[in-house]
Order: C-alpha cells, then structure tokens, then sequence
C-alpha cells in the first residue's frame, strides 16, 4: 500500500499511541513526584535541564521525534536492515568490553562525556527482536526443524551471554522472554515446560535441603515407574526415560546449581536471590563475603532493605493513596532508586490501591493492544515483531513489579517508559514506534 | 485447520499467562496495601522523624597551673537484646552459626576471657532471653571500632541485637588527689533503667557551668539507615565550660601524702588537711581521707566541710576575745588549779598536765589549758555572753564560709537568748566544745591571723573559661578588713609561735628549719557514732608559715580511731602539719625568707676546701707548687701564704656541724649527708653560707641549708 502523499498518522493505531503517551507521561510525573523538592521554582526546573523529571522529558520529546522519523521511514527498511543492525547491535556490546567505563556493579556502560552514556545491552532488545522477527519470517525458515529453532535460539541468547559477561544478569534474563515469541511460531511446548520444570527445581534447590530433595525426585521417579509399569512393561525405553530424567533432575540439583551459584553469579546476586526466597544466604568463603559487602557497602544496595522500604511505600498509600508529592517514603528518598527501577512505589504511595490498579490496566490494555495488534499482521516478520514487543515489556513489567513487591529478586530491570532513564525510554519508544510503522502497513507482507 | 487451532492454543495460553500473572501482581498490590496496610504504615510514621539530642561536651577541670583534673573521655557499653528479630528468626540460626566465631572475635578484642567463656556467656544470655544482656562496660573508642567489624556484630543492630550506648567517661588523671573536692559526675543506669547523674565537689558546685547546654536535632531517617538533619531546625549543644581551680598539684600531692602516712600510721578513721595562700584565701590543696572496711583509704568525704566540735584549736578565738576586749594581758597570771575545774558541778580538765599551777596566759595557751579557757570565758562572758558570741560573728564563724562547693555544713554557734544556752556552754565553748566548726573554717581564721587580720574567703576556682577565653575571673574576696586590733593581732601571732617552740607542738618543730605558728587540738568526739566516753579523739593542727612572712596556713584534722595510742593534737595533727611544711618551704624556696646563721665574713678573698686529697691532684696536676699543711687529713681547705696555695687540714668532728663554706655541693653533701644531716640547697656555685655555724652540736633529723654562689 504505497501512497502518493504520505500522511504520516494515517493507518497509526491510535490507541496504543495514546496509551503509549500516556505512560510517558505517568513516568515524568511520577519521576517529578520522586525528586521535587519542595521550594523548587517548577517551571524553572522543568527548563533547567539538571533535574532527572527534566531530563525525562526531553528524552521524551527526543522519542517523539525520533519515532516521527521511524514513522517516515519505509516500513521495508526494517525487514532489509534488520540482521544489520543486529550485527551493529552486537558489534558495540563487543565493543563495551574494552571501553567500558567504571561504574559500580556493572561493565556494560560506556560514557560519552559526563552526560551520556550508553548501555548497548538495553539497545541491543530492539536489534535482536528484529532480527528474529526476520529470521522466523524468512520463506526458508522451518521453525518446525530443531536446526531453525535453535538459530532463533543462538540469535536471542548470544546478546544474553554479552550480558551476564559484562555482569548484566537482570537485563540478560529479558532476552529469554523472546522465547515466548518463538513459542507462539511454534517452538514445542516440551520446550518451555522443560524450561519450566527446570525453574522449579532451581527454586526448590535453594528451598530444601538437598538430600531432601533428592528423595523427593527419587519418590516421583518410583511414583512414575509405578504408575507406568504397564508401558514399561511394554516399552522398556520409558523405563530408561524416566530414569534418565531423574538422575538429571538430581544432577541439577546437585551439581548444576551449586556450580551456577558459586561460579557464574556474583554473590551478591546469589544473595538477592536468596533474599527474595526468604532465606539467609551464608557467603562459602571471604571472598564471597567481601563481594556482598562491597555491593551492599550502604544499605541503598542491599536487595532485602530496598524491598522492605519499598514495601513500606506501596503498604502506606492504603486505597487511595496519599497524594502525589504528599508520600514521605518516596519524598525523601527512602525507597533507593526509587526514580528509576523502584518508580512504582511513588505510584503506590502516592495514589494508593485505587491508582495502582488503575496504572496496573493502562499497562494490560496496552499489552493487550499490542498482542491485538500482532494477530491483524499479515505478515509473519511484524507478528513476530509485535509479539517480540509484547513479551519484552511483559517480561519488564512482571519482574519490575514482582521485585518492587518482593515476589521476585532485586536485578534491576526498569519499568518500561515509566522508570528514569533516557536510554531506556528512547529504546522502549522506538520498539513502539517500529511497531506503529510495522502496523502502518499491516496489510503488506514484509519479507 | 490444524495449524489454527495451535496457534490458537498457544496464543490463548499466552493470555492466560499475562492475566495470570497480573491478577497475581494486582493480588499482591491488595495484600501490602489493604491487609498489611497498617502494618507498613505505622513503621513508616515511625521510621522517619525524631529527636536527637546533641550531646554537649562537658567542660574540664584545671589545676591552678594547667594540669586536668578532671575530663572527658568517650567510653562504650556494650548490651545485647537477645530477643532481636534477625537473632531469634529461624529458630536462631543466626545466632548458632555466628556464636562460635563471634565468641573467639570477643576473646581476641578484649583479652579478658577464653572464647569458651565467651561462649557460654552468650548461650546463658539467649537461653535467658535478655533484652538488656550486659556484655562489655567502658569499651574504648578503639575497641568499639574493632568491635564493629567482629562476626554478627557487623550485620547491624536488627540482626545481631548488639546495643551500643555511647557515654561519657569523667577521668581524673590525678586519681585520688583532692577527689572529692573535684567531685564526681558519674552518670549510670540504675536497676531501674532510669539514668541517674551523681555529682559531687565542684563538680556539683559547677554543674550548671561544666555540662553545658545540649543541643537537639530534628532527623529524618532516608535510605540506608542514615539520619539527615532537616534543616533550619538544629539547636546546636553548647560544650561546657572549663574551670580552673586554686589547686595546686604538687601541694595537693604533698598534702595528701603526707595526711595518707600519718593516717596509715595511727590507723585512724578519717582525716583532711586543707592548705591556704595566705594572701587571697586561695584552697591551694585539700585532702580527705577516710578508712575504708577493707583498711584502705579513700576520698571517701569532704571531711574539711563537715563541722564537729573544734577543741583547742578554737582557743585562739577565746583568747583573741578577752585580749581584744582588753580583759587581760598575755602578762596576767592565772590558776589553772592543777589541771582540773569543777564548775558547777562539771569537771573540767586539761588534756596533758600543765607544768605549773599558776601560768601566765600566754603560757596557758601555749600549753591549752582548756581549764584556764574555760575560766577566760565563764570568768569574763558570763554576764553578757551574747558579747562572747558577738566575736564569732565578726570572724564569720556563725554562717557557711561560702567556699564553691555545696557539702558544706552550716556552722552551730549557740546564741545565749535560746533555750539551749546553758550554764556550760560558755566554758565549753572557751575551750572548742557546744560550738560546732568545719575544719575549713578553722583554718580561715588562723589564716586571717596570719594575714594580718584580714580575713579571707575561702575559695576554689580561679576562673571560668571557654575554649581558652576567660568568661569569669574569681577574685580574692575580703570578708573582714581587720577581724581585730593591731596590738591583739601581734600578741596572738606571738602566742601562736609560742606554741611551736615552748608549748604543744614544741617537739614537732624542734627542728624545723623556718618558723612556724599554729595551735594544737585534742577533743573527743561526740559525734553520732562515739560518746565522749568511747575514747575517739579527734587531733587538729591548725597554723601558719612562716612566720615572718606568712605564705601558707595549713589545717590538720585527724579523727583517730578509738583508744588510740597516739591521739595528741601535738603528735598525731602537727607532725603532718611539719611535713606539709618542710616539703612547701624547700619547694617554694626561692619565694621563702632563709634564715642563714650569721657568721663573720671571711678575711681572705677566697676560700676553696673539700676532700684534700682531690684538691692536692689538683694542683699537681697544674703544676702549681703548693704547701702541704693538711697532712694526712681527709678534709683541707686552700688558704693564701704569701700567694702560695697552702693546704691546711679541715676540722671535721663527729656530732658537730663542720665548717663546708668554700666547698662544692659534692663534697658537702657527702660530708653532710654522712653525719645525718639533712641538706637543703639554695643557688649554685661554692658554698658560701650554711644555716648551722661550723662546730654546732648536730641534731637528730636536722635540716641544714646551704647557699651557694
């Protein structure tokens, strides 16, 4: 569909821009509600540039731009320039490793001057969801073939394996809600239970005592082999399979997570997990220790005391809330990273149940208008996209959420177009407007 | 067909997933701010505002010359509520898997206990479940430091319970020296919990001043745990501010020493010895010594402030009033009728027999009759008592001294229109008893005596001072001009010398190398632990230095115990007195008038002697011919024959004072020193004057001062 003049809101869903605004808008005020001060002249703060509500708009207003231009461009030059940008994408997280900068607990930053810094990781979501996009919509691909599920796979997981390298776990885990993408093209669903089922074991790793639960797994296994003893009868192999399973269900349990534990997490990160779960996490050597206390060197950094208040923030707003700039846990900064990664406890505070439920819906009508969205794409690369899209911001929310209410472990993962931060905005716009763009031409098949 | 309804499938379980998960999210929301909402409500009323008090530093307490008696350190109290959340979750896992190494950290820190003590400590106080356990008192500033950081401890109060409450702690580097007068300012927690403040002394006296004014401090509580003042809204404390006292260190160390032997000695019961400057009413040291149960002495009262009854001591008072009142002379002669008076019915004695049955009244004061004052005061009193009691008032006997501490005891002077005024009163009073006196008190009036009639008031503090700035400056304060006339001031300085060379006190300053007055006392003790009868004697001294130019007065009151074999004013009060004395005199030499035999100078220019075999090495070292007159004598001494050293022997004899004028230090200390002499050296050079002439007969203990030039 090629028109002569193009106008560039015809064919926009109007809706999921105007939700998308909306959140903008809910983050700058919130951001606003976090750090004003009182005395502050705010129309002077607004336009000085230095505070972060400031900053937040201007990296608004630069989204807004630039999606205006995502909005002109061709919406071929994605499909065409996908696995370029990809291959860009990857290019500058392997760039980071020798010009990071030093910022405490992380090695993913690099820094242009005092004022910005880039994060490729974060940027790299839009690229990777791209280029899977394209991947699972190419003509050859047969995502019923392992070979292809596994190349989608290597696309998603090789930018997470840049990250947890550069000590980024949180944001690493947001590539593995691609898979949900490729779930909804196909991906068996052995696959997530798999997934699942290997989840669960890790939770119940940290939970039970070890020998415990190696009873436990051998109970099940018993149970199966009982319960099936007529196949097995039959079918020897079912007899092997169980087995097979069990023994790499205890060899998880045994093995593969006190070596995950112990080698690849910082233990400060074992610890929030530990927290989270409601266990005390003792440090194996002094080593270990010294890591925990140098991330936990000010209480700010210690997951369980951040939850806590937190906690306190959101409890305190009761059902209606206190009013916006009226919450004392959040006024005076005793939620850490309350403007950033902790933003929502300025909501639940400040607006209590009632407007926490009514954040928590603009957040599912949006998800929902995106998944909406993705089931009207004729073509296969901006259904992937879209849900690409879906799941990452899913994934965002969910965790933002859980960690904010102590369901989940502290690792940092923003909440999307509300949280502090130009660079997460400016990503999370631009997978929207591409989304806009891709929609615009929705009754095209893009290859 | 097929592929629509998996992909319907699996879209719907993506939905279902996405509500599930919400739902769970908004479930959360409701439970954290519906069903715990009051919960995290009232700990965020509480966590964030509160009151600080801001510690005031107090202020330090300065000797005369600048050395701290008392200051201010920082100490710890370590307790542990073993009832903390973090301690107790789990079922004290915590607790268990720390209790070992925090047990060995404890052990190495403090030094005090094994680790296995330790150990066991902690396991009796978690079984006990103390929420006040006592772990550690007084822990430095370092050992809290270090503390910080053991196992446990270092995961913060809410885990480990460990309670830290940071007090002051009122050092007195002198420890023991003038104790009670400094004072105390003990602050501890009561079994109650209530926090108690204890002062004493000038402590007490200047509490208002030393502590300062706390300041206090509105805090907001952030993230992190840290408190951040909120602005506008601080009161800052105001440190205290430092005294400096009249005390002197080195006479405080003198006089307590001194107190502290006699006492030691006599085993008595409690003693103070209170030294004056004569000039300003200065309290230049003040000692207090009582028997502890476990026979130590301790500054356990201010034992100069408390009144009893004074005894002889007073009889300076009895004297000054008939001869101000013009009713006798020192002259007059009177019977002390061998020691003992009945009057009325009363006996009153003399407390060591009097050589003669008539004595004149200086000889009686001399000796302290108390029957010869008694009469004094019956004789001359009698019919206007009120006159009698008309001379305490003018001495200032009759109110408190008004000295900076506030344990003084208010004076008991009987006034003849109450009740109480009896017929005895007026003889016992002559003589020190029905008239109750602090030591303190006493002494300020021997003190004014000694200063010419001006009576001074007694005092402790010098001035007031703030970061080194004089806020209050104390001056010396006259209470009385002239407490009476010139002519009745000599006759009771000549009265009071008397007592040191012909009467009680004459064998303590036999030989004593200044002149000292002073007047001697022995009273039973009435008190509300003895009678009369139960034979406690309380020994005084009470006088001055040196005469001629009075320096230092000096009061000594020794309450002995009961029985004791020495109990004498003269024996017990006065040699500490001498002591004080002796040591004062030589450290304050240069200011103290000497007293140098007089010899005829010396005809011959110059004269050099010592030990001759030195001086004969000497000149034959020099080549220097000399003629040899000495001999084999140990001693000789160079003398011009026709510009020709000779060498003549030096006459040293046993129990007889040599001639050491023209000999180094060296060689006159050792000869000196050898004969058992005490030495007491002025100057520097060749001995050119020595306070015993050459071939006086030597003295036990006596002291000889030498002048060099």
């Amino acid at each position: 569909m090629s028109l002569n003049k193009p106008e560039i809101s015809r064919g926009i869903d109007g809706l999921l821009l105007w939700l998308y605004i909306l959140l903008c808008c809910i983050g700058i005020v919130s951001i606003f509600a976090a750090t004003y001060r009182e005395g502050d002249d705010i129309v002077k703060t607004f336009l000085s540039f230095k505070t972060d509500y400031s900053k937040q708009s201007i990296f608004f207003l630069i989204s807004i731009v630039a999606g205006t231009a995502v909005l002109l461009t061709d919406s071929k030059f994605f499909t065409a320039t996908a696995n370029l940008w990809y291959a860009f994408g990857i290019l500058l997280l392997l760039l980071v490793f020798p010009f990071h900068s030093n910022v405490k607990g992380t090695k993913s930053i690099i820094k242009f001057g005092n004022a910005l810094q880039l994060q490729p990781i974060q940027l790299c979501i839009v690229f990777a969801n791209l280029a899977l996009a394209k991947y699972l919509s190419r003509v050859e691909t047969d995502f019923t073939k392992t070979r292809s599920q596994l190349v989608a796979a290597a696309i998603v997981i090789a930018p997470a394996i840049l990250a947890i390298a550069q000590s980024e776990t949180g944001l690493a885990l947001v590539y593995f809600s691609f898979f949900l993408v490729m779930f909804r093209e196909g991906l068996p669903a052995i696959i997530l239970i798999i997934g699942f089922s290997f989840a669960i074991l890790v939770v119940a790793t940290l939970l039970v005592d070890p020998d415990i639960l190696a009873l436990i797994l051998t109970g099940i296994a018993g149970l199966a082999i009982y319960i099936m003893r007529r196949q097995i009868k039959r079918y020897k192999s079912v007899l092997f399979g169980i087995l097979g399973i069990w023994i790499v269900c205890v060899g998880i349990q045994r093995f593969a997570v006190p070596l995950i534990f112990d080698h690849v997490l910082e233990p400060y990160q074992v610890k929030r997990i530990y927290d989270t779960l409601g266990k005390d996490y003792i440090p194996k050597d002094a080593a270990a220790a010294a890591d925990i206390a140098k991330n936990t060197e000010t209480k700010k950094d210690d997951g369980d005391y951040n939850v806590k208040q937190s906690k306190i923030a959101i409890g305190s707003g009761g059902l209606t809330g206190k009013g916006l700039l009226k919450g004392t846990q959040t006024r005076y900064s005793f939620v850490p990273e309350q403007r950033t990664d902790f933003i929502f406890c300025t909501i639940g505070e400040g607006f209590g149940f009632v407007g926490s439920m009514i954040f928590l819906s603009i957040y599912i009508a949006l998800l929902f208008r995106i998944v909406t969205i993705a089931e009207r794409q004729r073509s296969t690369f901006s259904r992937c996209y879209a849900y690409g899209v879906a799941s990452v911001l899913f994934f965002h929310i969910a965790i933002n959420l859980c960690m904010t209410m102590g369901l989940a472990p502290v690792i940092g993962i923003p909440l999307p177009f509300v949280s502090y931060g130009g660079l997460s905005l400016v990503t999370f716009s631009m997978m929207i407007f591409i989304l806009l763009r891709l929609d615009k031409d929705r009754q095209m098949v893009l290859r | 067909m097929e592929v629509k309804k998996d992909i319907l499938w699996r879209v719907s379980l993506c939905f279902l997933g996405i509500v599930a998960l919400s739902l769970f999210i908004i479930g959360k929301a409701f439970y954290i701010q519906q069903v715990q909402g009051e919960y995290w409500k009232s700990m965020s009323d509480s966590l964030h505002l509160s009151y600080r008090t801001l510690d005031a530093d107090r202020g330090t307490i300065y000797s005369e010359d600048g050395s701290m008696l008392s200051t201010s350190i920082p100490f710890f109290d370590i307790h542990i509520d073993f009832m903390a959340d973090g301690l107790r979750e789990k079922e004290g896992k915590r607790f268990t898997t720390n209790l070992d190494s925090l047990s060995i950290g404890l052990s190495k820190l403090f030094q005090d206990q094994s680790a296995a003590a330790y150990k066991k400590q902690l396991q009796a106080g978690y079984k006990k479940k103390d929420r006040y356990y006592l772990l550690k008192k007084k822990v430095s500033f370092d050992q809290y430091q270090a503390l910080r950081t053991l196992p446990l401890v270092r995961q913060g109060r809410n885990k480990s319970g460990f309670i830290v409450e940071d007090m002051e702690k009122r050092l007195t580097p002198f420890g023991l020296l003038a104790n009670r007068t400094i004072g105390l300012a003990r602050t501890y927690v009561d079994n109650n919990r209530q926090v108690v403040t204890q002062n004493v002394g000038l402590e007490k006296t200047y509490d208002s001043l030393l502590k300062g004014v706390s300041g206090k401090r509105l805090v907001r509580r952030i993230s992190g745990g840290a408190y951040v003042p909120v602005e506008g809204s601080e009161i800052e404390p105001e440190n205290g501010k430092d005294i400096v006292t009249t005390l002197d260190v080195n006479i405080q160390d003198i006089t307590q020493t001194a107190l502290m032997r006699m006492m030691t000695d006599n085993q008595a019961l409690e003693g103070t010895a209170i030294v004056m400057e004569v000039a300003t009413g200065k309290i230049k040291a003040i000692a207090n010594l009582g028997l502890m149960p476990d026979g130590s002495y301790f500054e356990k009262d201010n034992y100069a402030l408390k009144t009893s009854e004074p005894g002889s001591t007073i009889k300076l008072v009895t004297l000054m009033s008939v001869l101000e009142d013009k009713y006798v002379t020192l002259n007059d002669m009177i019977d002390i009728d061998g020691g003992v008076w009945m009057l009325n019915g009363r006996r009153i004695q003399d407390a060591e027999k009097s050589p003669k049955s008539h004595l004149t009244i200086k000889e009686s004061f001399e000796h302290s009759s108390n029957v010869a004052m008694a009469k004094l005061a019956y004789t001359y009193y009698s019919k206007s008592p009120a006159k009698f009691v008309q001379h305490y008032e003018n001495l200032h006997l009759t109110s408190r001294t008004g000295v900076d501490l506030k344990e003084e005891f208010r004076p008991m002077v009987k006034n003849p229109k109450r009740k109480d005024w009896h017929m005895q009163t007026l003889p016992s009073m002559g003589f020190g008893y029905e008239v109750m006196l602090s030591p303190l008190q006493i002494l300020m009036i021997y003190n004014a005596v000694a200063n010419n009639g001006k009576l001074m008031k007694p005092y402790l503090v010098n001035k007031v001072e703030k970061d080194g700035n004089v806020l209050t400056a104390f001056e010396p304060q006259v209470l009385n001009e002239k407490i009476c006339a010139e002519q009745t001031l000599h006759q009771l300085q000549e009265c009071l010398a008397a007592v040191c060379v012909d009467g009680t006190a004459k064998r303590v300053f036999k030989t004593a190398v200044y002149h000292a007055a002073g007047k001697t006392g022995t009273a039973k003790v009435n008190d509300g632990n003895f009678k009369y009868t139960d034979g406690v004697y309380q020994s005084s001294f009470a006088g001055y230095f040196p005469v001629e130019k009075p320096k230092y007065s000096c009061i000594v009151v020794i309450k002995n115990k009961p029985r004791s074999a020495q109990y004498l004013g003269g024996s017990v009060a006065a040699p500490v007195f001498r002591e004080i004395a002796d040591k004062l005199y030589a450290g304050d030499i240069e200011d103290m008038p000497v007293y140098i035999a007089k010899t005829a100078t010396d005809s011959i220019k110059y004269k050099w002697s010592g030990y001759s075999s030195d001086t004969k090495n000497i000149l034959k070292e020099m080549n220097i011919p000399f003629i040899d007159s000495a001999a084999k004598e140990e001693w000789g001494y160079v003398y011009n024959d026709n510009n020709t050293p000779g060498i003549k022997a030096l006459a040293v004899n046993e129990n007889q004072v040599p001639d050491v004028k023209g000999m180094g230090l060296k060689d006159a200390l050792f000869l000196l020193e050898n004969m058992n002499l005490k030495v007491q050296v002025k100057g520097k050079g060749k001995i050119i004057n020595q306070s015993l002439a050459a071939g006086q007969t030597i003295g036990k203990g006596q002291t000889i001062m030498l002048e060099l030039d």
